[in-house]
């Protein structure tokens, strides 16, 4: 029997009375005072000053209001328990433009899970009866009725791939590893899904597409929908049963998959497969000696940083590290391998960009809020849907801080940040082009496999 | 006494005063102002909350709630531990200033700098490091970097160089406040109005010390001009073991009693007992047998003398003095002399510490599910005895007995600090909290020892039931600013 959103907040009541408001959460490197930054930058969304802490709560820099900043939510929780508050709009209204980046979480010395605890105000939000926002309904409506919250008909979600010449890997029968595309490379930026299965094909991968894939319900976890992101889980899971391995080319995707279905999923449930996503893959190989690049005129010099996505970046590693907290006996010992395994965990994309700058020629930067500090690009957490100008002013934020480092590119491996960082761009006139890294492989044709065995 | 419930037309008030962006009676927005640990365990969910960003907001505000007789409430921030003095019965309007967030002024050669109340020693710590890396502003040690210069400094808080210099409250050069009866004054030399804040004193009485250690029960403090000393390169930190409270009270005096040269060069002096390392990781996940800690060189009590110099030849003379007079110690008059050893600190460790601002004391949550800091000032030569008396009711209410405590000015007096870990989900924790708390504050007013930052329910009414003359006074002179006692109401027993 899957739980509700109250009972998941109940579990949580725990991890909520933690929070002594102490708000180092509202900061990018709370711990870190004194590091060194790139100083004083003007960019279109105002001045920031890229040195020891920085505010990088998104909602709390937008709304000012204490509600807005992760404290105060953890608080209205808190008096929702306790029962001195209800839900009601009022409260729907300040704990829904919430990106969920999780930056909160990072920087908690308690260790507080954030973003399971908003998810699943919001979930019990959505049973005790308050309608969610229009834009959210909508999003649900279109889910239920297509399988995909961007009104694609299912018969062409895997268009690009027939348009690619692609198409013999749809129920490849024969294949144990699945690319589960998820609906924005699928309908929107095709061009990452298209880069990702050809990478795969050069790797020699025997992949399959389901033709029964639909919307891996990120969009419905996060914003407290959790019947609707429980049906399509359940319609995952049986078309992906018989695989050993799913790969992933978005962030969300591969969170949702990895780490919310497990916890949505009863009592003794498993995952029946692997996830893994496909930067990870490249970046063994590259790790292993298998592949490197091919030198590239056009890329030669140009300042390329890289935007961490929450989903696959600080996600990943705040499970890792409740993970490792939950199963350790001695936390004071065990806390040096948590942070060892984090920092190994946020290596694997700057595995790919670091052989890029060494065989391609790219100029590798670094933005200032990297890893677990990096700060969010405004799409996640139903925002982009729901609050598109706060999301892309978000968006414009992370650009700027791109522009901060003179970056020519701005990657990153998330199609769902690509298309809000990208927006931004054009909206504010960042001047950037935004990318993905395995886009760029792609696009521009450096792949090596010579020595792939 | 009884206060007007705020209603829709007081809102509309506030509203007409700040803009409909900057005033609410939202209920989510008005719970998540909420604060019940670290300080306190009681909080009310204000009825309308306002975030000005003029002065003469605030004087518009206070003048109108005065009027309406609307308790008030500000924050600046979140004072230097979390929401230290949240909005408690009968809430009324909680001011945020927040937005009164700007560094206005640095002046090296005068020695301050000028900031709202809003600027949070997270943002001035990164300001001055990349401005004025020669400089560092008085930020608390242990507090959270959201906690505000402000708060801190009116709290008569902690700062990085305390053990030295004194409390935070002495850093402070002039203000600006507004008073509930619609006046603005600036105190010290700021009181005429072409000088610099450079004096604290200049004009006869000081009205600004009145108001320290006020909690907002006064007036709002909306300008501040605060000391800033030199952030030398030369640092380190000393430790020192032992086995008992004594012995590390003892040792520590006689280096602060030098009053020159090295107790100026101890910035600060802070310690406190193993438990103080085990609380910081939950109570399922760690060793409770103080044989682990030993293992890990952990003594059973110990003292950190954190040294700045201007050379390395300053800093060197520094740490050998303070060897050479805690090997003299452990010789000739330590209670437990084979107890007394220094600890080798790895370069890391020696850093972490040395590291301001900090989020030090926050990880005590994490051992259950909420900590509360009772404070209390002692003279230095009796912050062992505390030590003893408080670590035994602790464990007699099946607390952890964990201690930290630290020298002010150079042992003129101990802030003691008693952490309880508890787990705050459950209600009889939160009784037994209490009780303790009114225990051992019965016992500690006995012997003469104050309560710094009183709890409004227990600290205060105590404390003030064996001072009347001086509440009397402090009643009295209350009422000549806020003549209807529309601040913070209750909070310092106050009316």
């Amino acid at each position: 029997m899957a739980k509700t959103g109250m009972e998941r907040l109940k579990e949580l009541e725990k991890e909520i009375y933690k929070c002594i408001h102490c708000k180092a959460c509202r900061f990018a490197y709370s711990g870190e005072p004194s590091r060194e930054g790139i100083g004083e930058f003007t960019g279109k969304q105002g001045t920031v000053l890229y040195e020891g802490m920085v505010d990088a709560c998104p909602a709390g820099i937008e709304y000012g209001w204490e509600a807005f900043w992760n404290a105060g939510k953890i608080w209205i929780a808190r008096s929702i328990l306790s029962g001195d508050l209800e839900f009601s709009d009022e409260v729907r209204d300040v704990i829904m433009p919430c990106i969920t980046c999780g930056q909160c979480s990072a920087q908690c010395e308690n260790k507080i899970p954030t973003v399971d605890i908003i998810e699943s105000l919001r979930a019990a939000c959505v049973e005790a009866g308050v309608p969610m926002i229009e834009k959210h309904q909508l999003v649900d409506r279109l889910v239920k009725e297509l399988n995909n919250p961007y009104g694609g008909k299912a018969e062409d979600r895997f268009k690009w791939a027939k348009d690619a010449g692609l198409g013999k890997y749809i129920n490849n029968k024969n294949a144990k590893v699945g690319y589960y595309v998820g609906c924005t490379a699928s309908y929107r930026q095709i061009e990452v899904a298209i880069a990702t299965a050809k990478i795969f094909e050069q790797l020699g991968v025997d992949f399959t597409l389901i033709e029964e894939e639909v919307c891996c319900g990120s969009p419905f976890f996060r914003v407290g929908a959790v019947d609707t992101a429980q049906e399509l889980m359940r319609k995952n899971l049986e078309a992906f049963k018989n695989l050993d391995t799913v790969y992933f080319s978005c962030a969300g995707c591969y969170r949702t998959i990895t780490i919310d279905y497990p916890k949505w999923m009863a009592e003794g449930e498993k995952l029946p497969f692997k996830t893994m996503h496909a930067f990870e893959l490249v970046s063994k190989l590259i790790t292993e000696g298998q592949i490197k690049f091919k030198p590239n005129k056009e890329l030669k010099g140009k300042v390329v940083t890289y935007h961490d996505p929450c989903h696959t970046g600080r996600h990943f590693a705040l499970e890792m590290e409740q993970e490792m907290i939950k199963n350790s006996k001695n936390l004071m010992f065990d806390m040096r391998k948590v942070n060892k395994a984090i920092d190994a965990w946020f290596e694997i994309p700057r595995v790919i960009l670091r052989k890029l700058e060494e065989d391609v020629g790219i100029k590798f930067v670094e933005m200032y809020r990297i890893k677990n500090n990096s700060m969010c690009c405004g799409a996640g957490g139903g925002v982009r849907a729901g609050y598109p100008d706060f999301s892309l002013r978000t968006a414009s934020l992370r650009c700027d801080e791109a522009n901060a480092v003179k970056a020519d590119i701005l990657t990153t491996e998330c199609p769902f940040c690509w298309r809000n960082l990208s927006d931004a761009n054009d909206l504010y006139n960042h001047g950037m082009q935004v990318m993905g890294v395995l886009e760029m492989i792609s696009k521009y044709n450096l792949l090596d496999t010579a020595n792939l065995k | 006494m009884s206060y007007k419930l705020p209603d829709e037309k007081d809102l509309d008030a506030m509203i007409g005063i700040v803009g409909k962006d900057y005033a609410t009676n939202n209920k989510a927005i008005t719970a998540s102002y909420l604060s019940k640990s670290v300080m306190g365990l009681e909080a009310q969910i204000p009825d309308i909350v306002v975030r000005p960003k003029y002065i003469e907001e605030i004087r518009k505000i206070l003048l109108y709630c005065s009027a309406e007789k609307i308790a008030v409430s500000p924050i600046s921030g979140g004072l230097s531990g979390g929401f230290a003095c949240p909005t408690i019965k009968p809430a009324g309007v909680m001011l945020d200033l927040g937005r009164m967030n700007r560094i206005i002024e640095v002046d090296t050669d005068n020695r301050y700098v000028v900031v709202e109340p809003g600027v949070t020693i997270g943002e001035l710590w990164a300001y001055m490091h990349k401005n004025y890396p020669e400089w560092a502003p008085p930020v608390p040690d242990g507090a959270p970097p959201a906690s505000t210069v402000m708060g801190d400094a009116i709290d008569r808080g902690f700062s990085l160089y305390t053990s030295s210099v004194g409390p935070q409250g002495d850093n402070f050069m002039c203000g600006e406040i507004v008073f509930p009866n619609g006046d603005i004054v600036r105190t010290g030399s700021w009181a005429l109005p072409f000088a610099k804040p450079f004096y604290k004193y200049g004009l006869g009485p000081d009205i600004w010390s009145f108001l320290m250690g006020s909690q907002g029960a006064l007036g709002v403090m909306t300008k501040v001009a605060v000391k800033i000393y030199p952030h030398p390169k030369f640092k380190t930190v000393v430790v020192w073991g032992m086995s008992n409270p004594e012995d590390m009270q003892d040792l520590t005096l006689e280096i602060g009693k030098q009053e020159f040269g090295i107790a100026h060069n101890t910035v600060m002096v802070q310690g406190g007992n193993y438990p103080l390392v085990m609380t910081r990781w939950p109570k399922d996940k760690i060793p409770h047998d103080y044989e682990f800690y030993e293992q890990l060189g952990i003594s059973k009590w110990w003292m950190n003398w954190e040294c700045w110099a201007q050379t390395q030849e300053e800093l060197d003379y520094v740490v050998n003095r303070i060897n050479k007079m805690a090997e003299d110690f452990k010789k000739n008059r330590a209670k437990d002399p084979d107890s007394i050893k220094p600890q080798e600190l790895h370069p890391k460790q020696i850093a972490s510490r040395l590291k301001k601002p900090n989020k030090i004391a926050v990880p005590y949550s994490f051992w259950e599910a909420g900590f509360l800091f009772i404070t209390f000032y002692t003279p230095w030569n009796e912050c062992a005895h505390f030590a003893k008396m408080y670590t035994a009711a602790m464990e007699k209410y099946g607390f952890p007995p964990v201690m930290w405590i630290a020298s002010i000015e150079r042992c003129r007096q101990a802030i003691c600090m008693p952490i309880i870990c508890f787990d705050s989900t459950k209600q009889s924790d939160i009784e037994k909290v209490q009780e303790m708390n009114r225990e051992t504050t019965e016992y500690a007013l006995k012997q003469g020892w104050l309560n710094y930052r009183p709890d409004p329910y227990i600290h205060a009414p105590l404390t003030y039931s064996q001072a009347g003359m001086y509440w009397k006074y402090l009643r009295t002179m209350k009422k000549i600013f806020d003549p209807n006692m529309i601040m913070h109401p209750g909070r310092l027993a106050l009316p």
